[in-house]
């Protein structure tokens, strides 16, 4: 927990100091976790306002501050997945200027790093983006959850409110089907077109 | 296999790192709070609302209840008891002329 079980009491209560106090502890958290799942970074911040507008206003709903964690992060996945259904609405196709943003991200955040290193990541991300474009959004979201947020079984039990063994089965499903396209990637690949 | 799992591991594990935690602009607060108010504000509004409506039907049912209820309860005053009713609305002279009771057994029995 980012911040003591008493400070959500207080938010819950309605004080707006302390609920302030708990954006600013999940905040950056959050973003981080929204920019994996939704792949935009010029979205991650109205997508963190969402969640957090959100979380004002069920804040009463909450039953325990102990199951506050997965419930931030149960509303963060709907937002996120609220995001990419719009998206997918619209029929956007913005896989190229993806990558420019990316580049230009990696910019901001690494400063002086040599561009080989954003090349790198730019390949990486684009190279998952693409295996990870095979499966249905739900399954996307919920392998990053699993293998990029590193969030455990529990932890993703109780955001889902779903069997442990459920998830398992769709969990491997999922990787079982990214091993496969990786695997035909690789095998595609000229054996010095590895990743920088 | 297992070489293709740990690589995809290490490539889920560099797909974090190429997407780092971003910083929040300096106007988030701001406007996360004009976004709280708003709603806010609108949901008072609303409820500010509602709660009209619901007084102004409630005052509509009342004076309703106050113009309809004389009228009825008028129409249906009752004076006297039933058969004081029925003696008024059907006079003996009225009851001979449906027929109803004969006139010659009311005077009794003829020789």
């Amino acid at each position: 927990m980012l911040v003591e079980f008493e400070q959500i009491q207080k938010a819950k209560a309605g004080d707006d100091a302390a609920f302030n106090q708990v954006i600013v502890a999940y905040r950056k958290r959050i973003m981080g976790t929204i920019a994996r799942l939704i792949g935009r970074p010029e979205d991650v911040e109205d997508v963190a306002q969402e969640v957090f507008l959100r979380l004002y206003y069920s804040l009463d709903q909450l039953r325990t501050p102990e199951v506050f964690e997965p419930w931030l992060y149960r509303l963060t996945v709907n937002a996120s997945y609220d995001y990419l259904r719009k998206q997918r609405r619209r029929n956007e196709s913005r896989m190229a200027d993806l990558s420019e943003q990316q580049v230009m991200m990696a910019d901001a955040s690494a400063g002086g790093k040599a561009n080989s290193d954003q090349n790198h990541r730019t390949q990486v991300k684009e190279l998952m983006d693409s295996l990870l474009g095979s499966l249905s959004q739900e399954d996307q979201i919920l392998l990053k959850l699993k293998e990029v947020e590193g969030l455990s079984l529990k932890e993703l039990e109780q955001v889902y409110r779903v069997k442990e063994n459920a998830l398992k089965v769709r969990l491997f499903r999922a990787r079982q089907r990214v091993l496969k396209l990786y695997a035909a990637s690789q095998e595609s690949k000229p054996p010095d077109g590895k990743l920088d | 296999m297992d070489k293709l799992d740990q690589e995809l591991n290490s490539l889920f594990a560099a797909y974090r790192d190429a997407i780092p935690d971003p910083e929040a602009s300096a106007n988030f607060m701001p406007r996360l709070w004009g976004k709280i108010e708003a709603k806010r504000s609108f949901v008072y509004r609303l409820r500010k609302m509602s709660h009209l409506a619901v007084a102004t039907a409630l005052a509509a049912c009342l004076l309703g209840g106050f113009l309809v209820a004389p009228l009825t309860s008028r129409d249906n005053q009752i004076a006297g008891t039933y058969v004081d009713i029925l003696a008024e609305a059907h006079a003996d002279d009225a009851l001979a002329a449906t027929g109803g009771v004969r006139i010659d057994l009311l005077d009794g029995p003829q020789k």
